[in-house]
């Protein structure tokens, strides 16, 4: 029983628009039958136009019930309205089987067509969807494989009875593993990043009002943490500054930028994070002391096609690609932009907006 | 002889105890370990630990039925260990009695700071507040019998409500306390729900007392959570 009613829903859907674009094209359609009937004699035109009609409601609307609607409709409007005899119905005139059969038939193939047509987008969208998934994960288990070959090279040699380290030497393997470590819980933590935005919901993030200022200071505690040699300073407006976001994605995208900041930039020391506000968006720059963005670079940083450059320093621009792929990701979730620039002197800069209003991207 | 504190950690992936054991011993606690839920409760109740470090993803039993169930008997610290992006679950947990939580994946550092903190608590925890009244770290001085918040000695001029929030954060220094639960303190059991007004009262706070609110020395923002006072001197 449900499946019927579920297959009834789908094909022959109601709503508000159908019965308006219906309801309009039929009432043009009347008005041009009657402004053609006091111009000219023959009525051949009528049939004609209401064809049209049940093309443009079918083209215009969901599912099958207007198309249906509309041919039923022009069927006795053609018949009783707008030929011969007027205002009366006859069915025995040849031709109206005919008429009828056709208009049925262009109203149930043009439905058809466009409900097609719109399936193909929404199985293209996920598609998109999937293969840029799919990108980033394939983009993403390559890179895990780099640090754990290092981990697990360092300590077997730290095992290794016949290696003989002295306690430098030691101290510096353990200082890598530690290092590619880190490095890999950030990489997981950009994972269930996307996990989280493509998860449930359509728009994919649920948002709730928090406060700018606190969302990044906790980000640049937890990068202080791991980055003590590196003094981040920050500059929030006075007022406070409230905005809809999923916190723990935002505090992502500033852990990506400011690790990349010193990733990155060769020798960053400081890294500057300010926020300005106004009625619709919050922004906020994240500026460091480093080397900037290589030129050739910069205008591809977003465009996915980061991570595919190959070369010497192929692993440092793809993990480079990558956490600036899913800060993108984030940032648009939540109807923001995200770019980068040089500064003049020398250091990048990053810029990313946050919608302030409801829910609508 | 030294008496040592000892601690009952809980979790099932043998690394991870492992490692948690290795840093606690070495730093001058007893450590017993158990693998399940089961276990736990058992070793709880023969053992009563000092403190119980508990990790929330166990495989038999809900670690939140753990924390209900110890919490019917004993105030004993419970440390619960989660993943990072569960803000929910550490709610729900210090809700239910835990005292605080770390999160995966943390140092040796913040280990040893939050079982100190958390064992400290439940002792006769603020002797030096009780002698002096006062609570001091860095610049920041709450002064309980002045009802007073000082900054490099001088005064705040906090309100009322903010001086509660501080004095509240003060007396629990080091340990989160959640959104609900201060409300709860401030303005009563129905103020569940819509904590903005805490919140602004925080960022107001935070604008009297901290050189740069977005880079605050001493009342820590834990997003989703609650708040956490630095420890004092």
């Amino acid at each position: 029983m449900d499946k019927i009613a579920e297959k009834l829903r789908r094909y022959f859907p109601l709503s508000l628009k159908g019965w308006a674009v219906f309801l309009l094209s039929m009432l043009v359609a009347s008005g041009i039958c009657i402004l053609l009937h006091e111009v000219t004699t023959s009525d051949f035109h009528a049939p004609l136009i209401f064809v049209l009609v049940v093309l443009v409601v079918s083209l215009l609307t969901d599912g099958y019930f207007y198309g249906f609607l509309a041919s039923l409709v022009s069927v006795f409007a053609v018949n009783w309205a707008f030929t011969y005899p007027y205002m009366k119905m006859d069915f025995s005139i040849y031709g109206y089987p005919l008429t009828f059969v056709t208009m049925l038939a262009v109203g149930v193939a043009v439905s058809t067509l466009t409900g097609r047509v719109r399936e193909q987008e929404k199985i293209r969208m996920e598609s998109e969807r999937e293969k840029m998934r799919a990108n980033l994960l394939r983009a993403v288990s390559h890179d895990l494989r780099t640090p754990l070959t290092a981990i697990s090279g360092s300590i077997s040699a730290l095992l290794d009875e016949e290696c003989a380290f002295d306690e430098q030497e030691r101290r510096e393997l353990l200082r890598n593993a530690k290092n590619d470590a880190d490095w890999l819980c950030r990489m997981v933590e950009n994972l269930l990043s996307i996990t989280r935005i493509s998860g449930d919901s359509v728009q994919g993030i649920a948002r709730e009002e928090e406060m700018m200022e606190e969302v990044i200071s906790e980000a640049v505690m937890n990068f202080r943490k791991r980055n003590p040699g590196v003094t981040v300073s920050v500059s929030v407006p006075e007022t406070l500054l409230f905005v809809p976001m999923d916190a723990m994605l935002i505090e992502q995208v500033l852990l990506n930028l400011m690790d990349n900041a010193v990733m990155h930039g060769s020798r960053t020391t400081k890294i500057f994070i300010g926020v300005s506000a106004d009625a619709d968006f919050a922004t906020v720059r994240v500026a460091d002391n480093g080397c900037g963005i290589d030129l050739r670079l910069l205008d591809h940083l977003f465009d996915g096609s980061l991570p595919l450059t190959g070369g010497r320093s192929a692993d440092n621009t793809r993990s480079m690609g990558i956490g600036l792929s899913v800060c993108k990701t984030i940032v648009e979730a939540h109807g923001g932009t995200i770019r980068a620039e040089n500064r003049p002197g020398s250091g990048a800069q990053f810029t990313f907006t946050l919608k302030r209003k409801g829910d609508e991207p | 002889m030294n008496i040592r504190d000892k601690v009952l950690v809980v979790e099932d992936e043998k690394s991870i105890s492992g490692f948690i054991k290795a840093i606690l011993t070495t730093n001058g606690f007893d450590v017993i370990t158990a693998r399940t839920g089961g276990e736990a409760f058992s070793m709880i109740s023969s053992h009563c630990p000092d403190l119980v470090v508990l990790d929330l993803g166990l495989p038999d039993i809900d670690g939140m039925s753990i924390i209900e169930s110890v919490r019917r008997w004993t105030q004993l610290p419970i440390l619960v260990v989660s993943a990072r992006s569960y803000e929910r679950d550490k709610v729900e947990a210090l809700e239910k009695g835990a005292d605080d939580y770390i999160t995966k994946p943390f140092s040796a550092g913040e280990l040893l700071a939050r079982v100190r903190v958390a064992i400290r608590h439940t002792r006769l925890s603020n002797v030096s507040l009780a002698s002096t009244g006062k609570f001091t770290a860095g610049e920041l001085t709450i002064d309980y019998d002045k009802h007073q918040v000082l900054i490099a000695g001088e005064n705040a001029h906090l309100t009322q409500n903010e001086f509660k929030i501080v004095a509240l954060l003060g007396k629990c220094a080091g340990k989160v306390l959640t959104y609900d639960f201060i409300m709860k303190e401030l303005w009563g059991p129905q103020s569940k729900g819509n904590n903005q007004i805490l919140r602004v009262n925080m960022a107001n706070i935070r604008r009297k007392i901290e050189k740069n609110p977005a880079e605050p020395q001493y009342i820590f923002t834990e997003v989703g959570v609650g708040y956490r006072m630095v420890e004092g001197d």
